[in-house]
């Protein structure tokens, strides 16, 4: 069966090779297994040989450091953060999948696959998500040995719950704060081993600069956001576990500090991207409320549950939410979607949020905003239950709005969540570049073009726990001997003085706008064209725009201060930079894509509000390739090139999702 | 250009304080007397002094019961043991254990003290109210007044050291104490009574917020026996102030003569 | 809405520091705190100046990042919450509002409102953990727990680190901190297995860096996880209880 790719619409793209996956053939529920079994390993006394820099301390990070560490490797570990505790996989509220099957309700590892393939909107690989189910008993045994208090039953066994677009239950949680409790125990093994002085460890510090010799990932360049030195560390693997990119849209539910710096310089160096437009929208969030928002805090689903979403059916409605009577409310899920009214997918609610909004009918000071009410559930049920079941959220909007939605609708509109896209790797996890692996959602794996609810955690834990130790040693086994780079290489010293421009460059504009500024602008410019919705027009549009503010960055940022010592709106502006080129390839690869799937909505193609798929032109996962000089303190001209890697399913019946 | 340009990779680890690799092989030792033990000696101290203040009201509770009696149990408390004891034996045996732990409990109580003010930093504290902030905060106050009444009860009522005792103090003799005449002496000026009475007042501060601590600083944690043991303390110093307190004042309004 | 705020401005770990006076204007009350901090930075950079500097993380109270001093209690006037979602609307227009880094002797000022706080990564690094390594752990089922045990030990595992109980503390005391992970793990049976060595090497390196406790309990006034005191008494009997755990 050959494969070929079809012509990009995206202008000035060169289509590239057809990838190989390294998938071991066959059946993918055993080829994790007989992958490992090929694998080879390292003495345990040559282990302290060799040196992997792990770039991240999120769930992913911790567990392939604190892994890689008791197996002897000697690690070192980076963060930007204060301390690695503080990575964002901190604040995921829902829970953890795992396909343990327990309970009678005949949950299967198979019945996961299906369930995260199908989510994923037939964009994922088959193998891997076997792989992660199969992972997943570890998973939670680990981490609940390691501190994680899971949530119980009262007879003592772990409890689970049922989670968004599954029928079976199978998401362990603890509380609302899964992530926090997970991410805790990931970093106190990582301490553990920081402890011990296998992990060395890194905190305030940012990778800036991949260090490549012979074709291969040798070490990073890291700038210390203390001191503002910048330092080498040679390596004979890297590990890069950097997180998502959502707030190149500005306004996210991720952390202020998140960024794709270390990406987008791994894939400047000619790591691939792949799917960097798949991006989740998450239907409740907070609402942007003042000019100076500078993040949406999410509200847990579970309001869906007893809350109804409706919007004044006037456009420009200004009366209080009270004073509009039944019959001229429009309860716009319910009327759109009878079938699944308000529990209808993530990406369906935020779709539908956002046409109202855009209609004029939004709610609140700003119009950006649809009401969630549980008057009804209050009604109905009593407002005892209605606390019971949703008191801290109903805390948490009480202390960032200041209204009581015991009495008043809560207001929410979607915004960014997830990043499906990240950097393409193998089976292995390893990116085209030798030696460079990525883990946890700066990887692409596993989601296809829609994440399920609680597998983040999951494929983070998965990555860092179970497969990366592995597959690493397997790299570095014949690698016993071999020299890293020296301090005064030309691979170091070249790397070393590209970041040191790029400091002294962004310092020396003395330009008249702040890097926020261009990060709201950038933010604006890729909501309205690469957002909820796409088309042909919109991306185009986008593109052009992207491309003029990338120009007008260089020429007229304005960082204040020096390059020693904390300097954040350094930071920021080299975050800012990188954004610029990552959100224009992220517009190329959603004009490139000619189908709807999953998150990626093309206005072009839907069928009466449905995604439309075009599985045979589109079943193959893009994986981009930026060509322009490796010069990271001007704008260069990006030209991109396509590779494709073509997906095939043997176990999991291709089918279109189906809401209705 | 302010970079510094510099490609020396030196590997930054935690950066204070260095602790030994493989701690868990080579138990770390603390170099100073650590600050758990301090406490844990100032809850013992304290249950000591605690106990004995208990005691102490229980024996001048008996002022009620006559010059006689009192005067009888006065001299008891000197003789007890005998002849099996030296005279004045178990006296000198809860002296000794008393000012060891008065001792203890004031340098335990010093070196966290100057701890906690050096941890403090250099921005000054600012309180908010807490919890226990205003007793807390008053423990060191109210411990200095304490040490100071000790020496001034014991030259009062013990040692007769003029000026401090009254007029009339009567020493102890071989077959009769003179206590209740002393306490009446010493109580029937006006000052003194005062003295006494405020004294009360700061001492069942001290030791209701001592033996609060105390539940916190020995590891009691269930919360009925947390609630059961702070409630006794808190007893013990509400009958600590009336019961003492009321001696002073019915000498004054001529209850006790 | 309009706020006057002194906000402590240090160069770097070595500079004495001092207290700068800026006016903001038309603030909405809506906004939080670090907003507002934003918005003066904006400012500042458009004058030239070098923006405060100040950490922040997830900005949904949950990573600890956040932590600053307002009018001298740590994170702000709403009791038991971050930095980050303290909103304006405690202030009445026109107030002075003084900003000052988490203070305490343990955390040395970085620059600005930017505090070092490793010392807590030290006490978890000490005893914090659990000598498990990746795949050796048994069937979570295999044990069983309580309901309430677990969720028992969850309030105390909710801590987030952020330093906020060890600038309350008149004497810089991380005793909450420290009690609330020994705690958590204490309740759970596979952690407690280490928990004698545990409470030894976490309290020596609490002790090293950090003040005793006077129970003050300033610090459950302040915790934005409402962690509660009686971590303070668990750390204490699990220090006593190693003391007298036979060795053989």
């Amino acid at each position: 069966m050959t494969f070929t790719p079809p012509l990009s619409a995206a202008p000035g793209v060169t289509l590239g090779s057809v990838l190989d996956a390294k998938i071991p053939t066959g059946d993918p529920e055993t080829a994790w297994l007989r992958r490992r079994q090929e694998y080879r390993v390292i003495n345990p006394a040559n282990r302290k040989k060799f040196t992997v820099a792990v770039v991240g301390t999120g769930l992913a990070g911790c567990g392939a450091a604190a892994a890689l560490a008791e197996l002897g490797f000697e690690v070192h570990a980076f963060c930007y953060q204060d301390s690695p505790r503080r990575a964002h996989s901190i604040a995921a509220q829902g829970g953890i999948n795992a396909a343990r099957a327990r309970k009678v309700d005949n949950d299967s590892l198979y019945r996961f696959v299906v369930d995260t393939v199908k989510g994923g909107d037939f964009r994922g690989r088959e193998a891997e998500a076997y792989r992660l189910g199969q992972e997943s008993l570890r998973v939670i045994d680990h981490l609940n040995a390691v501190g994680a208090p899971f949530a119980r039953e009262y007879g003592g066994a772990l409890a689970t719950r049922s989670f968004g677009g599954v029928q079976v239950s199978r998401t362990y949680y603890t509380r609302g704060q899964t992530g926090q409790q997970l991410q805790l125990s990931a970093y106190q093994q990582l301490m553990r081993q920081v402890q011990i002085g296998t992990i060395k460890l890194h905190p305030r510090t940012e990778m800036l600069d991949l260090i490549m010799e012979d074709g291969a990932a040798r070490g990073v360049i890291v700038r210390d956001l203390s001191t503002g030195k910048i330092h080498a560390q040679p390596a004979d693997a890297v590990i890069l576990a950097t997180g998502g990119y959502g707030t190149v849209y500005y306004l996210s539910t991720l952390a202020i500090g998140c960024n794709a710096s270390a990406a987008w310089r791994a894939h400047r160096h000619g790591a691939y991207l792949g799917y960097p437009s798949l991006v989740q929208f998450h239907p409740t969030c907070l609402p942007v409320m003042t000019p100076w928002q500078s993040k949406t805090i999410l509200m847990s689903e579970s309001l869906r549950n007893d809350g109804r979403m409706w919007v004044p059916l006037t456009a420009g409605d200004e009366r209080a939410p009270g004073n509009i009577p039944e019959s001229e409310r429009d309860y716009y899920l319910e009327r759109k979607y009878p079938a699944y009214g308000n529990l209808s997918p993530r990406d369906i609610s935020s779709r539908a949020g956002k046409e109202q909004i855009d209609s004029g009918h939004g709610v609140g000071p700003m119009h950006n905003a649809t009401y969630l009410d549980l008057t009804d559930a209050i009604k109905r049920l009593g407002a005892d239950v209605v606390w019971e079941r949703y008191s801290n959220l109903i805390e948490m909007y009480r202390m960032a709005v200041g209204e009581d939605p015991m009495r008043t609708p809560i207001r929410i509109a979607p915004n960014t969540h997830y990043t499906m896209g990240g950097l393409w790797v193998d089976y292995n996890l390893m990116s085209n570049i030798p030696g460079l692996f990525v883990g946890g959602e700066a990887n692409f794996s596993y989601h296809g073009a829609n994440r399920l609810g609680a597998n983040s955690l999951l494929s983070a834990s998965v990555d860092g726990w179970f497969v990366l130790p592995y597959a690493v040693m397997d790299y570095l086994a014949p690698k016993l001997g071999q020299a890293r780079p020296a301090l005064d290489s030309p691979a170091v010293t070249q790397a070393h003085s590209r970041v040191l421009e790029r400091t002294e460059r962004l310092l020396s504009v003395h330009g008249t706008r702040t890097p926020t500024e261009f990060h709201k602008q950038l933010g604006s410019y890729l909501w309205e064209g690469c957002g909820l919705n796409r088309s042909d027009k919109s991306l185009k549009k986008a593109i052009a725009q992207i491309r003029t503010l990338r120009a007008e960055f260089w020429q007229d940022v304005l960082v204040t201060g020096k390059g020693v010592g904390i300097n954040q709106t350094l930071e920021k502006a080299g975050r800012v930079a990188d954004f610029m080129e990552l959100a224009e390839l992220m517009c190329i690869d959603a004009l490139d894509r000619s189908e709807s799937c999953g998150a990626h909505f093309r206005l072009e193609h839907q069928e009466a509000g449905e995604a439309v798929r075009d599985d045979d032109q589109w079943m193959f996962a893009s994986a981009w390739a930026t060509d322009a000089p490796l010069d990271f303190a001007s704008n260069p001209e990006l030209k991109f090139t396509r590779h494709a890697e073509p997906l095939e399913y043997s176990n999991v019946h291709v089918a279109r999702r189906n809401y209705q | 250009m302010s970079v510094t340009p510099d490609t020396g990779a030196t590997p930054v680890t935690l950066n204070k304080p260095e602790l030994p690799p493989q701690f868990r092989v080579s138990a770390r030792r603390q170099k100073r007397l650590p600050n758990w033990g301090l406490k844990a000696v100032m809850a013992i101290t304290g249950v000591i002094g605690a106990l004995f203040l208990a005691m102490h009201l229980f024996g001048n509770l008996k002022v009620y019961t006559g010059a006689e009696h009192f005067n009888k149990y006065a001299y008891w408390l000197r003789h007890v043991g005998e002849p099996l004891l030296p005279a004045n034996a178990v006296v000198w045996v809860l002296r000794v254990v008393l000012a060891g732990c008065i001792v203890l409990h004031i340098v335990s109580a010093a070196i966290l003290w100057v701890r906690g003010r050096k941890a403090r930093g250099k921005f000054s504290a600012k309180r908010r109210g807490g919890l226990r902030s205003f007793e807390a905060t008053l423990m060191p106050l109210t411990g200095i007044c304490i040490a100071l009444f000790v020496v001034f009860h014991i030259a009062d009522l013990t040692l007769g050291v003029q000026p401090l005792a009254s007029e009339t103090f009567q020493e102890p003799t071989d077959t009769a104490a003179f206590a209740y005449q002393n306490l009446i002496a010493s109580f029937s000026r006006p000052w003194s009574a005062a003295i006494y009475i405020v004294m009360m007042v700061l001492l069942s501060i001290h030791v209701s917020h001592g033996l609060y601590t105390v539940v916190s600083d020995l590891g009691a944690l269930g919360k009925r026996l947390r609630a059961v043991l702070i409630t006794i303390g808190g007893a013990t110093a509400v009958f600590i102030l009336l019961g003492n307190a009321s001696i002073p004042i019915a000498v004054l309004i001529g209850v006790l003569s | 809405m309009k706020l006057t705020l002194q906000i402590w401005r240090q160069a770097g770990d070595t500079d004495s520091g001092h207290y700068e006076t800026f006016e903001v204007d038309q603030l909405d009350a809506g906004m939080s705190i670090l907003e507002m901090l934003d918005r003066l930075n904006e400012q500042l950079l458009h004058e030239g100046k070098e923006a405060i500097a100040y950490d922040s993380e997830c900005r949904e109270s949950i990573c600890g990042t956040c932590g600053i001093n307002v009018n001298g209690r740590p994170h702000g006037p709403q009791p038991h919450v971050t930095s980050c979602m303290q909103r304006l609307r405690s202030f009445h227009d026109g107030a002075t509002v003084r900003i000052e880094p988490l203070r305490a002797g343990a955390f040395p000022v970085k620059k600005d409102l930017v505090t070092d706080r490793g010392g807590l990564d030290r006490i978890i690094a000490a005893g914090g953990t659990v000598s498990l390594m990746a795949g050796t752990a048994p069937d979570s089922d295999a044990i069983s727990v309580g309901h309430d045990q677990v969720e028992r030990a969850l309030d105390f595992a909710a801590c987030i680190g952020c330093g906020a109980c060890v600038s309350a503390c008149p004497n810089g005391a991380a005793v909450l901190f420290t009690g609330a992970k020994i705690t958590h793990l204490t309740m759970l049976p596979i952690p407690a297995i280490e928990r004698n060595e545990r409470a030894t090497y976490m309290v020596a390196a609490m002790e090293d860096e950090f003040g005793p406790c006077s129970l003050y309990g300033e610090c459950v006034l302040v915790c934005p996880q409402n962690v509660p005191l009686s971590a303070i008494g668990s750390l204490n009997k699990e220090r006593l209880r190693s003391l007298f755990h036979p060795r053989i």
